[in-house]
């Protein structure tokens, strides 16, 4: 069982090796030049820091601060033989505030009641389990806006998913919160984005850095507490009308994204200082505070399995979502 | 409140977002099938899944915790509690999850907590955690005690614990358990106390010289205070009270000698054969030391010698009567028994046990009273026996006369009440005491004598009357044998088990038939202390105080003095404090007032100034 097969191991000593050659440019160069750099092409490193608590108390009477995560889980095997369960959770700062639930599933065992959205995504399935979760976050988000009109919005993840995979929920949400003044920002735990490395390569700087990742060359590159306010010019996101920044908010090495609206980017360095503060030292670098709402929005394994083997009907459950893989036992 | 998770017909989960739980409370829980249930918390735990402050795998510092609280969330809002329940009764089918659950009323819960009228029963303390029923509780039954918490006097909140006697027929015998310190005395004294209120006969043996109750409590409001005087009687044993030799029976007699020191086979058979009848202690005496005098001459020819060359007529009679008894005794009583029986009678008439008689404990008895037989451990152990027996005897074959249609003088029922009791019935070996306690502990129910034993160590009690022990007190226990021991013989469960080693002084739990369950109950401010209640260390600071005082007083008019006129005032000194002082001691007191600076020292050409 644990007999490791000869090329297996071969293969992977080559990964390794062609990696290391991949990186070694990158690894060679000095930490201060591509500081520098980054400096002077992609934006400003500004240090900032934390609240203190009277600054803080500001948002608990303005309303306080609400944290949007979504959550999903999936049960079956392959297509069309499976189900899968979204829930997304708006959560107030303020404890009375209760907070806001939304729940959907899809399955392609009943598509009767989703024809129109089947026809607007083409059927594509991805587009439509997508277009679920991010609706459900973005509707609890905006239930949340109207009932407690908030200082600000707090979501998992970029903006940028929204507006690509519900658009039209997510517009307005947009205007809702541009017509109130929430501040609506995203905190992205894994950047995904390579706008420092494409500049890299533009400028001949390093000609390899076109497949390099932001995530990758930022690795232990800025200080804790060190942000980069990215410019409109070199971002890609302006066209939605988004502004980021790149900031290492804990003592991990790895660093954070945060997109706000370009109509509200006066509060970019605050929203910034906020999830700085929220943030534990020692931690993975995620605000403390959508650590909690994930943590409460999360559909689990048990869950899941309890809450189907409730309600649905014995024969429904064996028949159509008990996949062949799930029975094995080895 | 809601029962959650997987319920049983005895024990269900109840979990509260905003109400914490108590150990021993009372809920009612609203299954909508079965109606009403009622349960008692026994485990009570709050939990909150933010702390310890893991989230995902990281750590949290507190100056997040901080801001989060500043924008407005409190992390320990998120608290839960839930609460062990077990059923008071079964339930038939297991609790529906869900249900809703209460706090119960008073009158719900009457019939589970009170047994018997603050008239007739003993009001020992109060049923922990139970204040919140206290609104709707009976006027009667309010306002009938204190605590005392934290060295204050609380008034009650709560529901008292009262002792139902009556049952005591049914389910006799009390056992008091704890460990020093654990407030088991001070229990007895309240137990001891509600007795005396009630009128109940009442002997107790008290090898510590503690159960006086002349001295009232002066915490509690003049309206509350009792004078228990004229209710009990302290005697102790070889002064106010003792055997009566003329009464005894042999067996009594081999009882009290075996318990000053353990008897052989030869010795038992010399009591036998040697005492008669309508012996006094002298002739008894005398005969035993006539014959050991003899037998120390060795032989009849001997004897005879004696009497020959005897030069008083009082001599010659003294040894014909020896060779009397030598010559019947001699080959039934082996010299060595007789000396042995000789020196056993001796050393209890020095400590004067048969200088007296139980005459007073029996009239005391009758009158309702309660007697505190005061003694050493050893002198109780061999006086109980004898007084036991005899008091014993009487109420029964009062009893038994009743029975037979025939006549016998009125001897009323009465409790028996000791501290130590594993020295008067001890496990694994035989001891006099023991036979008789054993005895009332199995048939004492019938004859209205019942027991209350409390110990240190139920494990070295003995196990025939541990059993016996209908209602059992337990008090805060650390040794695991002894707490082995209480779930043994007790309906102790595990989660009570576990709290033992934990509980307040002068907090219990009553294990009793009567109630078919374990109370947890807080024992109420006694009204009256132990003499022993000032602390050791502070009467010795009293002590050396005192003394300095009192030597400070006489030298104060001689001052001052030279040390070489130590000498001529050495006499007055002494004669003023009434103590012999040496020259030395002299000189050691006044340094010490020069330390404490009540005199001064001086250097003077003639030696040391005292002024």
């Amino acid at each position: 069982m644990y007999g490791l097969s000869e090329e297996l191991k071969e293969k992977v000593i080559r990964l390794n090796s062609n990696l290391c050659n991949k990186y070694n440019e990158l690894l060679k160069m000095d930490i201060g030049e591509i500081k520098d750099y980054i400096d002077e092409n992609i934006g400003e490193i500004v240090e900032i820091e934390k609240m203190n608590s009277a600054e803080i108390e500001k948002y608990l009477k303005n309303g306080g601060i609400i944290g949007v995560d979504g959550s999903k889980n999936r049960i079956g095997g392959a297509y069309p033989h499976y189900l899968e369960i979204y829930q997304g959770l708006a959560k107030s700062s303020i404890y009375d505030n209760s907070p806001i639930y939304k729940a959907d599933f899809y399955t392609p065992l009943y598509t009767e009641e989703e024809s129109e959205l089947i026809e607007r995504l083409n059927g594509n399935e991805e587009a439509i389990k997508n277009y679920k979760l991010a609706g459900i976050e973005v509707d609890v988000a905006l239930e949340g806006v109207k009932k407690y009109n908030p200082y600000a919005i707090m979501m998992d993840g970029s903006l940028i998913r929204y507006d690509i995979e519900c658009f039209e929920k997510w517009i307005e949400l947009r205007r809702e919160c541009e017509n109130r003044g929430v501040v609506l920002i995203g905190v992205i735990k894994d950047i995904k984005t390579s706008i420092i490395g494409e500049n890299l390569a533009k400028d001949k700087i390093l000609h390899t850095a076109e497949n390099l990742y932001d995530r990758e060359l930022l690795y232990g590159l800025l200080k804790y507490g060190e942000m980069i306010k990215i410019k409109d010019a070199v971002a890609k996101k302006p066209k939605e009308g988004f502004t980021s920044i790149f900031m290492r908010s804990s003592n991990a090495p790895s660093v954070i994204g945060m997109d706000i609206l370009d109509t509200q980017r006066e509060h970019i360095e605050e929203m910034a200082r906020l999830v700085f503060t929220l943030t534990p030292e020692n931690s993975r670098g995620v605000p403390l505070w959508l650590d909690i709402v994930d943590s409460e929005v999360k559909i689990s394994d048990k869950m899941m399995r309890s809450i189907l083997q409730t309600y649905l009907d014995r024969e429904i459950l064996e028949k159509l979502f008990i996949s062949e893989r799930d029975k094995r036992t080895l | 409140m809601k029962v959650v998770g997987i319920t049983t017909q005895q024990e269900v989960y109840v979990g509260s977002k905003d109400r914490n739980f108590r150990i021993n409370e009372f809920l009612i829980i609203m299954d909508e099938v079965q109606g009403d249930l009622m349960g008692e918390v026994v485990e009570a735990n709050t939990y909150n899944r933010y702390i310890p402050l893991n989230i995902n795998g990281d750590l949290v510092d507190s100056s997040v915790l901080e801001s989060l609280r500043a924008i407005g969330y409190n992390i320990d809002e998120d608290t839960i509690y839930i609460a062990k329940v077990r059923l008071i009764n079964e339930a038939q089918y297991p609790v529906e999850t869900g249900s809703d659950v209460r706090v119960p009323k008073f009158h719900e819960v009457k019939d589970f907590m009170v047994k018997a009228n603050k008239e007739e029963g003993l009001v020992l303390g109060l049923i922990r955690n139970t204040d919140q029923m206290v609104d709707d509780m009976d006027e009667e039954l309010k306002n009938i005690l204190y605590t005392f918490e934290d060295d204050k006097l609380e008034p009650q909140r709560g529901i008292p614990y009262i002792l139902d006697l009556k049952s005591m027929h049914q389910y006799p015998h009390i056992g008091v358990f704890g460990g020093s310190g654990s407030g088991k005395s001070f229990g007895l004294r309240v137990v001891l106390e509600e007795l005396m209120k009630l009128n109940i006969p009442t002997i107790v043996l008290d090898p510590h010289f503690e159960m006086d109750f002349s001295e009232m409590q002066e915490y509690l409001p003049d309206d509350e205070k009792e004078d228990f005087i004229g209710k009990f009687k302290c005697l102790q044993v070889g002064y106010d009270v003792g055997v009566k030799f003329e009464d005894l029976s042999p067996q009594d007699l081999k009882n009290l000698l075996d318990a000053s020191s353990t008897l052989t086979d030869a010795m038992n058979n010399v009591v036998d054969i040697l005492y008669k009848r309508k012996d006094s202690y002298q002739s008894f005496h005398d005969r035993l030391k006539m014959l050991s005098e003899a037998q120390e001459e060795g032989s009849q020819e001997k004897i005879k010698k004696r009497i020959e060359e005897a030069t008083t007529t009082s001599e010659t009679e003294a040894w014909k009567k020896r060779k009397e008894l030598y010559d019947s005794y001699d080959k039934t009583c082996p010299y060595s028994s007789v000396k042995g029986i000789f020196w056993r009678l001796k050393k209890l008439y020095n400590e004067g046990i048969f200088s007296n008689d139980i005459h007073e404990i029996e009239e005391g008895l009758k009158l309702g009273k309660l007697i505190v037989v005061q003694g050493s451990t050893r002198m109780l152990q061999v006086f109980s026996t004898y007084l036991l027996n005899n008091l014993y005897h009487k109420r029964r074959d009062f009893k038994d006369a009743l029975y037979k249609h025939t006549t016998s003088e009125y001897f009323p029922p009465f409790f028996i009440v000791t501290d130590e009791a594993h020295n008067f019935a001890p496990k694994g070996y035989e001891c006099p005491s023991k036979a008789v306690l054993k005895e009332i502990s199995q048939e004492g129910r019938k004859y209205g004598v019942f027991l209350i034993l409390a110990t240190q160590r139920p494990t070295l009690l003995e196990e025939t009357i541990t059993a016996q022990l209908n209602t059992k007190f337990i008090f805060r226990t650390v040794r695991s044998s002894d707490i082995q021991t209480i779930r043994e013989e007790t309906d102790i469960k595990e989660e009570e088990a576990r709290r033992l080693p934990y509980l307040k002084s002068g907090d219990v739990f009553i294990s009793s038939a009567t109630m078919g369950r374990t109370i947890y109950v807080r024992i109420r401010a006694s009204k009256t202390r132990s003499p022993h209640t000032l602390n050791p260390f502070d009467e010795l600071k009293k002590y050396s105080k005192e003394e300095e005082e009192k030597f400070y007083r006489i030298i104060k008019d001689k001052l001052p003095i030279n040390e070489c006129q130590f000498l001529s005032i050495l006499g007055e000194v002494e004669k003023e404090y009434g103590e012999t002082i040496t020259m030395d001691q002299l000189k050691e007191k006044m340094e010490k007032l020069v330390v404490s600076e009540k005199i001064e020292k001086v250097a003077t050409p003639f030696g040391d100034m005292y002024k």
